[in-house]
């Protein structure tokens, strides 16, 4: 039987919890948080209690070593009753990626123990204010003196950076060696120098923390560097090949939530003496729906289990991604023109589903990228 | 020390149900542990953790019971039992199955729901008491060892009481006896390596089902036009006291 689409019994149980939660623990907050532009702590407590953030950390360091299959399972949950939640434990497994791919043995049980011992978060910092999808221009300078190196430098766009204990941040060592001159270091928290600056005014996502993060005559120390000198570009797009993958389950819960939202209020809504969900005008936007939701989610699942199978996962990851994405953009802007002017207001929930998710067509490679993956991926063959 | 509780899989509370052939057809809901049992899986586990011993979940179902039983465990209940039957069994039959096996593991209580969301009949507290011979407090909202025997805590009607009972006893559990924990991801992943003892069930329900129908709800439809606000105003609140009962 080479193919499967049936889910374990642990992951219909991991499934079952991250719904309970979302539903019992997020959504009655979604709201509220949104409107304070605040980073909701009590949920990332609960997060941690329940053992949902930090889970993809192996065992032997204190972690669940969840699985990118099982991972996709409670994204698309916690996505589902508010993406900027949502945003805040991927963008932690954003941050340990790269020590997972690239640190050794000492920096593992380092950086890694700690984030399970606590509610604790993980940062990753590529992008700055000159440069995202051009990720090889980067212009934050490390220079090494003896056993540190001297980082200077502003980074952009920073989900988690000013909560973080720490943060992967890669910086070039000479920048015209371009993507070969990167190097990937870990910053701690409090390390002198270093500051964040949480961005306001965000059209959504309002609930995680965005930073410019700065750092002035920063020492980290060698023992801090994942990998060796030139491998941090390396380092930071197998990082994003991976999870790119929760971004496209984030959209898939997006896209639910639209679904399920438009369709309540096509039933309730009358218009011409009926509910509005008995013209096929409305029913074909819900068909439509459908069919984002459930193709996207299956690519989802196959992307993940590419990766989890240890096969080449970086096509279908950018496929993954840029694919949910914009389904769940049109699922949401779909969901607002059934709802009409209620649609337009906050009252209702489907504003926030497109302020929300318009971000994952453009966090961890705007989409644009995702298609020169997908189109060099197919060229070169 | 040892504590049982007994659970049943049921239909969310938000699962469509569909008639077919005269049957519900439970093959779209989701089906979860029994809210009014997870109060009783919750308070089993409490007094483990304060008193020490063992907790043990024990459901009686269809092979699929078996997701329900893994969800107490991953909450944290130490090994299962299931007694597999499928098809419908009344309370009494229930209880009769279960007696045996609860007999043999002697356990100083016993937790169920106050009621079951499937079948609801608030009897197998009841009947399980009765089959083993032990005392009953219903819908209980909290509970106390002191050795031999327990102090419990049990709405009525329009009030509340507090009883002794001596041990072993049935507790049928109800909302306000505790708030049940999360099943944790830790919780799951220990789970898989719980044990669940299967126990065939070779006796038949001594009420067999004919035919089952969903109840229709009718509104009364009644429309207070506003035209004299004083007028709909005192009208609304005779309707609301003096039909709906609700002030």
């Amino acid at each position: 039987m080479p193919i499967d689409f049936s889910l374990t019994e642990e992951q219909r149980q991991l499934q079952a919890l991250a719904r309970r939660f979302a539903k019992e623990v997020i959504l009655p907050v979604a709201q509220e948080y949104d409107e304070k532009e605040e980073v909701p702590w009590p949920v990332i407590e609960k997060l941690h209690e329940v053992g949902l953030l930090n889970a993809i950390i192996p065992e032997e360091y204190g972690g669940m070593g969840l699985k990118m299959l099982d991972e996709v399972i409670v994204g698309e949950e916690l996505a589902y009753a508010c993406m900027g939640i949502y945003t805040i434990p991927m963008a932690s497994d954003l941050g340990i990626t790269p020590v997972l791919l690239a640190g050794n043995e000492e920096q593992k049980r380092r950086f890694l123990k700690p984030l399970t011992e606590k509610p604790a978060l993980a940062a990753f910092a590529l992008s700055e204010p000159g440069n995202g999808s051009d990720a090889a221009a980067l212009k934050t300078r490390a220079v090494r003196q003896g056993d540190y190196y001297i980082l200077n430098g502003t980074k952009m766009w920073i989900s988690n950076g000013g909560e973080a204990e720490w943060v992967v941040v890669f910086a070039t060592l000479n920048p015209e060696l371009r993507h070969k001159g990167v190097v990937a270091l870990v910053v701690e928290k409090g390390t002198p120098g270093f500051r964040a600056v949480k961005i306001h005014g965000k059209m959504g996502q309002r609930a995680s923390g965005t930073y410019e993060l700065i750092f002035e005559d920063v020492k980290v120390p060698v023992q801090n560097r994942l990998g060796e000198e030139g491998e941090g570009f390396k380092i930071a797009m197998n990082t994003l090949n991976k999870t790119r993958i929760p971004v496209a389950a984030g959209s898939v819960g997006v896209a639910r939530r639209a679904l399920d939202e438009a369709k309540k209020y096509a039933k309730e809504r009358e218009a011409f003496g009926q509910p509005i969900a008995n013209f096929q005008a409305i029913q074909f936007k819900l068909a439509d729906m459908m069919i984002g939701i459930e193709t996207a989610r299956m690519y989802t699942y196959y992307a993940a289990w590419l990766a989890d199978q240890g096969l080449p996962h970086a096509h279908a990851s950018a496929i993954a991604k840029a694919y949910a994405s914009e389904i769940a953009f049109e699922a949401a802007n779909q969901a607002i023109q059934i709802h009409g002017g209620y649609g337009y207001v906050r009252e209702f929930p489907v504003e926030k589903l497109l302020r929300d998710v318009k971000l994952n067509q453009i966090y961890e490679g705007t989409n644009e990228i995702q298609r020169l993956i997908i189109a060099r991926h197919l060229l070169a063959e | 020390m040892k504590f049982v509780a007994v659970i049943r899989q049921v239909p969310d509370g938000e699962s469509r149900l569909r008639i077919q052939g005269d049957r519900v057809d439970l093959s779209g809901a989701t089906l979860i542990l029994d809210q009014m049992d997870e109060y009783g899986v919750e308070e089993a586990l409490r007094l483990k953790e304060k008193h020490g011993g063992e907790a043990i979940v024990v459901g009686f179902g269809p092979e699929r019971t078996e997701e329900a039983i893994r969800t107490a465990l991953a909450m944290g209940m130490d090994r299962g039992i299931h007694v597999v039957y499928e098809g419908y069994a009344d309370p009494v039959t229930v209880a009769e199955a279960l007696a045996p096996i609860l007999k043999e593991e002697s356990p100083t209580l016993i937790l169920t729901g106050g009621q079951q969301a499937d079948w609801d009949s608030q009897a197998l507290g009841g009947a399980l008491a009765e089959a083993l011979g032990v005392p009953v407090v219903a819908w209980t909202t909290a509970l106390e060892l002191e050795g031999e025997t327990a102090r419990a805590k049990h709405d009525l009607d329009e009030g509340a009481e507090w009883v002794r009972v001596r041990l072993p006893a049935v507790f049928t559990t109800q909302q306000g006896l505790n708030e049940p924990r999360y099943p944790t991801l830790p919780g799951i992943m220990k789970a898989k390596k719980k044990e669940i003892k299967k126990v065939a069930f070779q006796g038949a329900s001594r009420v067999e089902i004919l035919q089952e129908s969903i109840q229709e709800k009718t509104r009364l439809q009644k429309i207070l036009d506003g035209k004299d606000p004083v007028a709909a105003a005192e009208e609304l609140v005779r309707l609301l006291h003096e039909e709906a009962k609700v002030i």
